[in-house]
């Protein structure tokens, strides 16, 4: 029962951590808090069901039109709402209030083109396979899920350590003012990291959506504030933090539901940030340059 | 006259609410503070007033001290850890706590009746007394700006190295615009409480939130008229625009983007900037004219 719990822990976390890695990436490189990241999440899952309901296509084709759908928004949400505020040299904080407009504007327009009705993908999306492993019952689904999680984290390790696209974009996120006098370009490198930010919260919105077979205007909401608190205990701009943290809070989520309480799982949670806070500001993996970001002294 | 003022009785008592919850936010701003725990703070506020009025039969007025002091000690308590921290550490932070309290407010439902809310709660405050209280708040928010307090505050807005250098302690500013703003919205909860008849801990979540931060965004940040400009236009325009229903949130979205990108000061601010300009040129002007 234990080792049953940590599993669907494990793979919720997964996804958390997914979500979160994209988060972190526009806060590591362009120092924004997106606010609107949920609604990215949740205009992916859209892209993915209206692909399956309307053209029938099957689960992997359904996956990268939801990347591409959440990789979409999030460009145009660059252009309108941060592209702005960058030229003006704008304080961080004008990036929160423009990324909560944002926010708000996408999530209305969900809820009118849905009608504020909470949807489904068809049952027959992804064959329902078990295996059974001492024990423990895993799913396809859940195996499939924690694949793509894999192979998207190293996929986005290898592309910004190992090419030349992804030095570009770290030379942004130390400065971008440097990296300007070097003949990067900004603009292309900020098309990328909101691309591939918003494209991971694609994925995520998908793989969520079928995991919990509902999708709905409101489903980034929780992911959101998850998301805070993953990257605070992860490290600041941190991509193995990201998803290290990602599992542990999907981890504590599904054993306080299973054992506890499921009214107790967001007070514990959201606790969890203040504790983390309290005693190590900079998280698990954030080094001493991040302390110089987080604390004042 | 008065048949306009009782029609329009629970739309004036909103706004005035409304007001103070945008003084709660606008202290903080004030100070460089991105906290966002003004919803959290009402919460506790008006849960206290609540409880202390419908379970323990306290007076009205014993409940309003409880509600002050609650959101004042949230406020002592969250400032411990976030006054050291950068501003977008207290904007993560502060929307985690206004989640806290609303699961508590959820769940905990001995103390808060759940999701249902504490209902039949006696109306002992009217508009007068919101009015006196938003007036208290005015006065003493105006009087602060003209004080260390004050001066220290819009020093570190506009450049905390500089506030630094002048040997203004951060950490403590921040404290003290964290306490004043838990008092202020505690002060607000509470009155909501003994105005509204009803609360539901839903009322105090992440749209309480975004609402008061549209509120001081659109009006300002710095002198006293921003908030009480930018609650006035939030709590109307619902009103004016009833025939776009369905898109009140989008207008809402789209009034915090341009007026963060077009108007980064806020509407009072900006104003009271352009007739101080204006003044000063025209006095210049005379000046010179004497002199010639």
């Amino acid at each position: 029962m234990l080792m049953q719990q940590l599993l669907n822990g494990i793979v919720v976390g997964s996804v958390y951590g997914l979500f979160a890695l994209g988060f972190t990436l526009i806060f590591g490189v362009n120092h924004i808090m997106n606010m609107a990241h949920g609604t990215i999440f949740m205009w992916g899952a859209f892209a993915g069901l209206y692909a399956v309901t309307l053209f029938d296509v099957p689960f992997p084709v359904a996956v990268l039109i939801g990347a591409l759908g959440g990789g979409l928004v999030s460009v145009i949400l660059d252009w309108t709402a941060f592209r702005p505020l960058r030229k003006q040299g704008a304080p961080e904080f004008s990036s929160i209030v423009s990324s909560i407009g944002a926010s708000l504007i996408l999530l209305s327009l969900a809820q009118q083109l849905t009608a504020t009705r909470v949807m489904r993908f068809p049952f027959d999306i992804f064959p329902i396979v078990a295996f059974n492993f001492f024990g423990l019952r895993i799913q396809l689904l859940q195996l499939v899920i924690i694949a793509i999680v894999v192979l998207m984290v190293v996929g986005l390790l290898y592309y910004l350590y190992r090419t030349s696209f992804g030095r570009q974009i770290r030379a942004v996120a130390v400065s971008e003012h440097t990296s300007k006098l070097l003949g990067i370009n900004p603009t292309a490198i900020n098309f990328q990291v909101f691309f591939i930010s918003g494209a991971l919260a694609g994925i995520a919105g998908v793989l969520i959506g079928i995991v919990f077979n509902s999708v709905h205007f409101m489903m980034g909401e929780p992911l959101l504030l998850r998301a805070f608190v993953v990257i605070i205990l992860g490290g600041l701009g941190s991509i193995p933090g990201a998803l290290i943290a990602g599992l542990l809070i999907g981890i504590i989520q599904t054993l306080t539901v299973a054992y506890l309480s499921a009214g107790l799982a967001d007070a514990l949670v959201f606790s969890t940030l203040f504790l983390v806070l309290l005693v190590r500001p900079t998280g698990l993996f954030g080094g001493a340059s991040a302390v110089a970001r987080v604390t004042r002294r | 006259m008065m048949s306009f003022f009782n029609s329009y009785t629970p739309l004036l008592e909103l706004a005035l609410f409304n007001a103070l919850l945008a003084f709660s936010q606008y202290v903080v701003l004030r100070a460089g503070v991105f906290s966002l725990g003004t919803a959290a703070f009402a919460a506790l506020g008006a849960y206290a007033a609540a409880i202390m009025v419908t379970k323990l039969g306290m007076p009205a007025w014993l409940g309003l001290i409880a509600a002050v002091g609650l959101g004042t000690v949230a406020g002592a308590l969250v400032a411990v850890p976030l006054a050291r921290l950068r501003g977008v550490f207290q904007a993560l932070a502060t929307l985690a706590l206004v989640q806290i309290v609303l699961s508590i407010t959820l769940n905990w439902v001995d103390v808060t009746e759940g999701a249902l809310g504490i209902n039949s709660i006696p109306k002992t405050i009217g508009l007068f007394g919101m009015f006196c209280a938003v007036a208290v708040v005015t006065y003493l928010m105006s009087a602060m700006g003209s004080t260390s307090i004050g001066r220290a505050f819009d020093i570190i807005r506009e450049d905390e190295t500089v506030a630094v250098s002048l040997g203004i302690s951060v950490p403590k500013h921040h404290m003290i615009a964290f306490i004043l703003s838990g008092a202020i919205a505690g002060l607000a909860g509470g009155l909501h409480a003994y105005t509204s008849y009803s609360i539901t801990p839903n009322e105090y979540g992440f749209n309480m939130l975004v609402m008061v931060l549209a509120m001081v965004v659109l009006g300002g940040r710095v002198s006293v008229w921003g908030p009480i400009v930018g609650a006035v236009v939030l709590t109307a325009l619902p009103e004016l625009l009833r025939g776009l229903q369905e898109y009140r949130t989008v207008v809402q979205g789209a009034l915090l983007m341009l007026s963060i990108i077009f108007l980064p000061r806020g509407v009072a601010d900006t104003l009271i900037g352009t007739l101080r300009r204006r003044r000063i040129t025209l006095a210049s002007t005379k000046a010179k004219a004497v002199t010639i």
